[in-house]
Parts: C-alpha cells; structure tokens; sequence
C-alpha cells in the first residue's frame, strides 16, 4: 500500500516537473519568436513592413542601418560575457553528455538577448538554436531549484529542450525525439515521461498562450511515380555535399574574423552594415527568411537562377552574420538553403527527364531535412517534423530516403554535426559515443593520492630499500631538488642489486607516468600495458603530483559506467 | 421547446435595457447612419423598431456609403462602418474608445469575451456581422465536373469561359497566390514582397483576355444571370438575393474573403450613452441571428450561429451564411491594416497592370 503510493507520488513529481518546464519553456518560446516578429516589424525588416513603409529613402536607410546597429548592440553585449562567446545548444549537449557542471547562467541569458537582437535586427542567423538553447537553461534552473541530481538535472534540461522544439514547431512527438536524440544520445523509459510531458505542455501552450503560426503548411505534395524515391536518394547525397559547405563556410568564416583588423567588439556592427548593403539587391537574405521558404515550395516563384544565386547568398550571408560575431543558430537558414537546393533539383529533374515529375514541393522539402538533419545532428527528428507538420505520410517518406543519405554522406565527410565538431574543437569529443565522452570528460585529478615515496636520484639502492620497507611500499619515484620526476624504482628490481650502487640505475628506462589532466579514457588505455601497483602522476611541468592506484581508476571508471547507466535505465 | 428557450432568454436579456431607459421620459432620437437598401430595411425590422419598442428612443437614419467622410461636419450618433474604416477613423481620434465589459453573455452563456469571434473586439470598433466576396458561377455552364475550389477560377482548360472580376486588386490578389496552394496564414507576407505579386501577375496575366471588370456590386449578379460570363466575383449577399429568388447561381465558397462590418460611435456624437445602449442590444445573440437569418451574413457571436435555421421565407439559410462551419473551412480573413497601409502603392501597381504592362 505505501509502496504503491510511493509510486503514485513518485510519479507526480514526474508528471508535475514536466508540466512546470514544458509550461515556461513554451511561454519563452513564444515570447522570443513574438519579439523577433515585434522587431522584424517594428525596423521594416519584414516584408510586410516594407511594404508599407511610407518612403523608399526611409527603407534604404532601414536596410543597412538596422543589421549594423544591431550588430553593435550584439558586438557590446558579446563583451560583457564570460569568456567573450555566445553560448547555444552545444554548451547545452557538453553539460549533459559529460554530467560535469550546468549551463551558464549569465553567458545563457545574455546570449539569449544577443540572439533576440541578431533576428530582430535581420542578421541571417536561426531562431531554433536559441530556443533550444534557452529551453535547456530554464529546465537547468529549475532542477537546481529543486536541488535535483545531476541524472535527473539532466532529464530538466531535455524536458526544457524538448519543450521549446514542440512550441515552435507545433510537433510534440519531433520534440520528444530531438531531446533524446541530440540532447541526452540515448533512450529511456525514465526520460521519456517527464520529457514527453513537457513536450505536450508545450504543444498546449503553443496553440493557445500567444500563440504564433506554425513555421510551414503544405496542403498538397503528391508523388507522382514510385522510381522519384531514387532520386530522393540521390538528392540526400548531394544535399550532403550542400550541408558540408554550409557547416564549413560557418567555420571557415570565424577563423578568418578573429584574424580581421577589426575589434571584436564592432566586428558584428561591420558585419551587419555589409550584409544590408548586399540586402538592397537581395532583401531575400535578411532575416530567417520565412517568405522564400515558402516560395522555394512554389514551382514558378523561382528561376533556376534566382535559386542557385540564393542559395549561394543565403549560405554566404549565415556564415558571415555567424562567423563576425552575431548570435543565433544555424537550424533556420539551413531549413531555406535545404529547400532553394531541393527546388533546383527538383526543377533540373523535370528539364533533364523530360517526364512529368512529381511538383518541386516535394523536392523542396526533401532537400530542406536533408540539408538540415546532418547540420543540427537529428535526422528523426527531423523527418517527424516534416510528418508533424504537414501531416503528409508519403512526403514523410520522401524526406526519410533523402535524410538517410544525407546523415551518412555528412559523418563521413564532416561529422556527425556542426554542435558536435563545435565543441570538438572545444577539446570534447562525442564521436566515441556517450560513454567514451563521459570518460574523456573526468580526469584523473580527483584520484591522485599525494602521499608517495619519493626519492631523491643520489639515494643508493640500501637506502631506497630500507625506505620502501618502512613505507611498506614497492615502488618510490626519483623526484631532484625541484620537484621533477626522474623515474621509478621497484622493489624487485633492487633484490640482489649491488647495496652501494644508485637506485636509479635499476629503474626501467620506459616507465609509465601520467599527466594529472589525463582523462581517464587515455588513461585506461594507457594502463592496459601497465604491471605495478600505481602509477606516477604529473603537472604539465613535470613535477610529481602523487600516485594514482589502477584500482582506482577502474573504480572511477565503473562508477561513471553505473551512473550512466542508472540514468538510462534505473526507475523514477 | 427551443422556441421557449429562446423567448425566455430573450425577455431576461431585454429587461436590463429596459430598466436602463426607464428614468428617460422624453430620450433624445439616436442617428444611426446605415447602408441603405435591402440591408437597412433588415436593420429596421430587427433592430431599430425593436429598439425604439424597448427604450423608447426613436432611431433616425442617415444615408452612409462608406468612407470617412461622414465624420465631418455633423456626425451621427452611430456608424455601421467596415472594420477597415473604423480603424483608420479610430487611429484619427475620430471614434471613441469603446469598453466591451458590458456586452450581455450569449444565450447559451458563453461570457461575451468568448462568444464574439475572433479579433471582433478591436479599440473602437465592436463587430457585428461578416460578410464575403466570393467567387460564384452559373450553373448552366458546366456539365460533369463543377468548380469547387479557388484554383478553379484561374482552371481555363477545365472550366473556360468569361469570368468577371471586381476592378480592384483586392480579393483578386488573395485568390492568385492561394490557387499556388500558398496557405492563408502567409498570404499577406509573401503578396509584401515583390515575388509575390510577380506570381499574382503571372495568374492574372493569364486570365486576362477572358476577364470582364465590374464596378458596381450589382453588376456580377447580371453578368451570370445574363450568361455573359461563367464565374464572377461579388459579395455573398448579392449572390444569396439571387439564388434565394431562383437564379442559376451558385457560390464557391473555398478562400471567401470575410470582412468585419462594426459598430461605432464618432468622438463628436451627441448621444453616446444612446449609441452604447444601441450596441449592447443590437448584438445580443437573437438580434444577430434575427439579422443573418434575413440577409445571410455572418453572425459575430458563435452562439447567434448556433441558432440559425430558416429565412422568414422558410427554406434553410444555413447553407448560405459565410461563418457557417461548412462554409468557413477555408475562409480568409481580410487583412484590412495591411490594406489600410500599403492601399495607394498597390491600387497603382494593379492600374499599372490593367493598362497592359504585365507585372
């Protein structure tokens, strides 16, 4: 009886902690997306504002004005965070994948506003990235109100993420998989519930607090002929090669700016006043760019031209807006790019075939996941947001064949995404899977043992092994008047040994020793050759720091293991 | 049973009002300026004498046919005007502030904030029905397949034959980018940009030697009585007055274009406190539905279309009111700010067109 209420309470606490960051998420959601709207409106950024803009002067003026004072205010705000860099959904991915601290607060928030600022101000940067970004710090802030451990700090932060995906995209179900597939990288039953609860609170609170149009609606993509599947393959793979040179203009871009003339504080404000210059020939390039995604679904809203030059512009326009220093993500102008290269494949299809192909919507939205799931890392999320959002199951299936290629071409060209390789270069590598991560991500710091017997290199061998004997220890480490490690003496290695002789002569000339910063995967790859009791451990100035035991890293290693594990799979 | 249902709620709805006029011997008349025509005798009918029956207010008549213009001079005390004139007369200073806190809940109970449609409530403005440019054909022109959707009115190859087309851009640019299967939430935002109207252009273009351009709204009821086009564009009223009397009309109503007609009272009116009571009675769930049983426009209130039946002729008029659930599946709601603004721009680019340069 108590257990089963046990259970019953258990369970609400569950239900109700998906309910509280479902609801707050879903609210900031919208409110973020309401004030992109608000400002896109407000600075005739929009093209329903510029429409109706009462002078042509007053618009030119607007067009380059508005992205450089933007970027100003993103530039000064840059500034003010820690470590001068704007944070998104891989420093969301690192907390959760490594279980080792929370997001920032501060860098998070501003971070926020600084991609508030960049949409607002018609940089051409995603409004995803943030959403996910700023989902995942609110589920962070209410488990640390809620004093809650780091599994189940882990589980907020997926129900935050899980949320924002479903208030934005109206797709609960493409919400829940998102949190699981890019944010937490496994599945589990413990998981699911609290995460699938935020995602429908989300899903709720979309259609009715502020609530704000889904981002597309097709009404009707047949596929005409069963052998266009064949061809939506062969549009993934090239859609990958579209991906690739989106994800490393974006990289490329941020090198080349840190080597720039310019402070960093007004390189966004540059940023911006040149991307409204090239705005007056292309207005289509500022902002998100809604409109022209769905234009590119339109058979004659585009020249075969008009695409191919877009879809240069558009990638040329993100990775610059993003390189100089904007805020924003990436999930957005690659959902546009994806569909101006379907629509060019699509249309290049009819002409080459001469057959009556199936519409380019089709083709369109194929390239538009196919482009977009190897960026952001979710090719099922993707492709349930397709089926979410438009209810289509053959165009579900459709950009299934194209995202299937799309994934695999992109890992072995790339990576397995864009955040993935981003914090990569941030010395954290998830290629190896979670545990692996995990691993990399603890050193062995926290197991060192400084009580050790240390020698110095001139001690004979009697007086080294009378040490050893009063330590009851078998090794002792040659340490000279500096602290420097010199090398490692055995105890069997001094049995027999001439009593005058210096210990040093007996110690092995390839002894391991490791650096106190190694994490411990390095580690215990390094100590699969090891025969010893422990192991010397080092600074990065070769002063000896102490000992680690090898049973203690394969302790710290299996209670990593079965924590990961208990998170995965142990019940609420 | 209903009929009593109704009465009863309609005697306990009235007597507010009618405790309200009573310390008002010799009230002041209240100058409504309404449409004229078919309409207004509706309006006298189910409103006005009603009115004066209940408050002893008498209610007088002014001649109105839209614009602003009537808020010179002397205005009266009450204006049925579009939403879209409201709008711009309000943003003028021109019409009071109206509160909504008041309004009588609908005779089903839904608090009034809840029964009145969507954005009727805007800050002078109170909307009282809807009606619909719609796209209509005549029956005798086409065997086998029917037109159904808006495509179809741009579909010379299955449906040929003149169509006839109001001399404005409005509608005709709505219907252009939807029979690209654009949805109606983005049709504003893609006809802003110049790609838009270039795809509308394109449409238009080619259904240019077959179009005749009307004027006035009695004029597609003729041109499809007469046979001297296939499909026309008009308001639903008009078509509904001709069907009702046995024309071979009949309505499309997939992407009608609803407009908001609204009650409200100029900053200079005399007799406000009149004016505000006017409303309150006017859009009370049976006055709604009294109207639109007659005239066949949309009730504002969901609960006065909930009761909808039959036109005081007897034949159902279900079937012809604009915000009837089968009728609205697919209906537009006219973007009457963005009009209000971009109106000079786009009337231009439209002359521009007619004149012979495609887009």
């Amino acid at each position: 009886m108590k257990a089963t209420l046990n259970t019953l309470l258990r369970t609400s606490y569950v239900a109700g902690l998906g309910i509280l960051i479902g609801l707050s998420a879903a609210v900031i959601a919208n409110l973020f997306v309401a004030g992109i709207v608000w400002m896109n409106d407000s600075l005739l950024i929009s093209p329903r504002s510029r429409m109706m803009a009462s002078s042509e002067w007053l618009l030119l003026i607007a067009t380059v004005m508005v992205p450089a004072l933007g970027g100003l205010a993103v530039g000064i705000i840059r500034h003010f965070i820690d470590g001068k860099r704007f944070h998104g959904p891989p420093d969301i991915i690192a907390t959760v994948q490594t279980r080792q601290g929370v997001p920032a607060t501060q860098p998070g928030l501003l971070s926020g506003i600084a991609s508030l600022l960049s949409l607002g101000s018609g940089a051409s940067v995603g409004q995803y990235g943030p959403l996910v970004h700023l989902g995942g710090l609110l589920g962070s802030l209410w488990s640390r109100l809620f004093r809650m451990d780091i599994s189940m700090g882990n589980i907020a932060i997926a129900c935050g993420v899980a949320a924002a995906i479903s208030t934005i995209f109206h797709a609960p179900i493409a919400g829940i998989l998102f949190a699981q597939e890019v944010i937490l990288r496994h599945f589990s039953l413990r998981a699911l519930a609290p995460i699938a609860v935020a995602s429908i609170v989300g899903y709720v609170a979309a259609n009715t607090i502020l609530p704000q149009p889904p981002l597309l609606q097709i009404e009707s993509a047949e596929i005409l002929h069963f052998w266009e599947f064949g061809l939506f393959l062969l549009l993934g793979m090239a859609s990958a090669l579209v991906a690739v040179a989106y994800m490393q203009s974006i990289l490329w871009v941020g090198r080349c700016a840190s080597a720039m003339p310019i402070p960093a504080i007004t390189r966004p404000a540059f940023a911006g006043a040149a991307l409204g210059v090239v705005a007056l020939w292309f207005p289509e390039i500022l902002g998100a760019g809604g409109e022209n995604l769905r234009f590119a679904l339109i058979d004659e809203a585009f020249s075969r031209w008009e695409l191919a030059i877009l879809l240069i512009l558009k990638i040329l326009a993100t990775a610059w807006c993003l390189g100089m220093g904007f805020a924003g993500g990436v999930f957005s102008p690659a959902l546009l790019i994806g569909s101006l290269f379907g629509a060019l494949f699509g249309s290049l299809v009819a002409t080459l075939s001469g057959v009556n192909s199936s519409a380019v919507v089709v083709y369109a939205v194929c390239g538009m996941v196919a482009v977009t799931a190897p960026v952001i890392g979710a090719p099922m999320t993707t492709v349930v947001i397709v089926f979410e959002m438009t209810g289509h199951y053959p165009l579900t299936i459709a950009a299934l064949s194209s995202v299937a290629l799309a994934s695999l071409t992109t890992s072995r060209l790339f990576g397995r995404s864009l955040f993935d390789r981003q914090l990569h270069q941030r010395g954290i590598d998830l290629s190896g899977g979670r545990s692996k991560a995990l691993l990399t991500a603890h050193t062995l710091q926290a197991l060192i043992n400084p009580n050790c017997l240390q020698l110095s290199p001139r001690a004979s061998v009697k007086d080294a092994m009378l040490a050893m004997s009063q330590a009851q220890v078998a090794e002792a480490y040659l340490v000279d008047a500096a602290g420097h490690y010199l090398g490692t003496v055995h105890l069997h290695a001094l049995i027999g040994a001439a009593p005058q002789d210096e210990a040093r002569q007996y110690a092995p000339p390839d002894d391991l020793c490791l650096y106190s910063d190694t994490p411990l995967w390095e580690s215990m790859q390094a100590l699969r050759e090891f025969v010893g009791e422990r192991v010397p451990v080092i600074d990065r100035q070769y002063r000896l720091i102490g000992a680690v035991v090898e049973s203690d890293v394969i302790r710290a290693y299996l209670d990593i293991l079965a924590d990961m594990r208990r998170e995965e799979y142990a019940p609420n | 049973m209903r009929l009593i249902n109704t009465l009863l709620v309609c005697v306990s709805t009235s007597l507010p009002v009618l405790a309200a006029a009573s310390p008002q011997p010799q009230p002041t008349p209240l100058v409504v300026a309404s449409w004229g025509g078919a309409y207004q005798a509706v309006l006298e009918e189910v409103l006005f004498e009603p009115f004066t029956a209940a408050t002893g207010i008498q209610v007088e008549t002014v001649p109105y046919s839209g614009g602003l213009e009537i808020l010179e001079a002397t205005p009266p005390d009450l204006i049925d005007m579009t939403k879209n004139a409201a709008m711009a007369a309000c943003e003028q200073g021109q019409l009071i502030p109206l509160t909504f806190d008041d309004l009588p809940d609908g005779a089903d109970g839904t608090p009034a904030r809840r029964d009145f449609i969507d954005s009727a409530f805007s800050e002078c403005a109170l909307t009282h029905l809807l009606y619909a440019t719609v796209i209509a054909y005549d029956t005798r022109a086409f065997k086998g397949f029917i037109p159904s959707r808006v495509h179809d009115l741009f579909n010379l190859q299955d449906f040929p034959g003149k169509r006839a087309l109001q001399d404005i851009p409005d509608a005709n640019i709505e219907w252009a980018l939807r029979s690209f299967d654009v949805p109606r939430e983005s049709l504003y935002p893609l006809l802003s940009t110049p790609r838009g109207m270039a795809l509308v252009f394109e449409r238009l273009d080619a259904l240019r030697p077959h179009t005749l351009w009307w004027q006035a709204g009695s004029e597609p009821v003729e041109l499809l009585e007469s046979g001297e086009v296939v499909m026309a564009s008009g308001y639903n009223g008009r078509f509904f007055a001709a069907i009702a009397k046995g024309s071979p009309i009949q309505i499309i109503w997939d992407s009608q274009i609803q407009e908001h007609q609204t009650w409200a009272i100029p900053t200079s009116a005399t007799n406000q406190v009149a004016a505000q009571q006017f409303i309150r009675f006017a859009t009370s769930t049976q006055r709604l539905a009294a109207v639109a049983e007659r005239i066949a426009y949309g009730p504002a209130r969901h609960s006065a279309s909930a009761l909808l039946h039959k036109h005081p002729d007897g034949f159902d008029i279900r079937p012809h009111i604009p915000t009837h659930p089968y009728n609205n599946r697919t209906a537009i709601t006219k973007d009457v700010g963005w009009y209000a603004r971009v109106r000079d721009h786009l009337h231009k680019r439209f002359e521009q067109w007619q004149a012979g340069g495609s887009s």
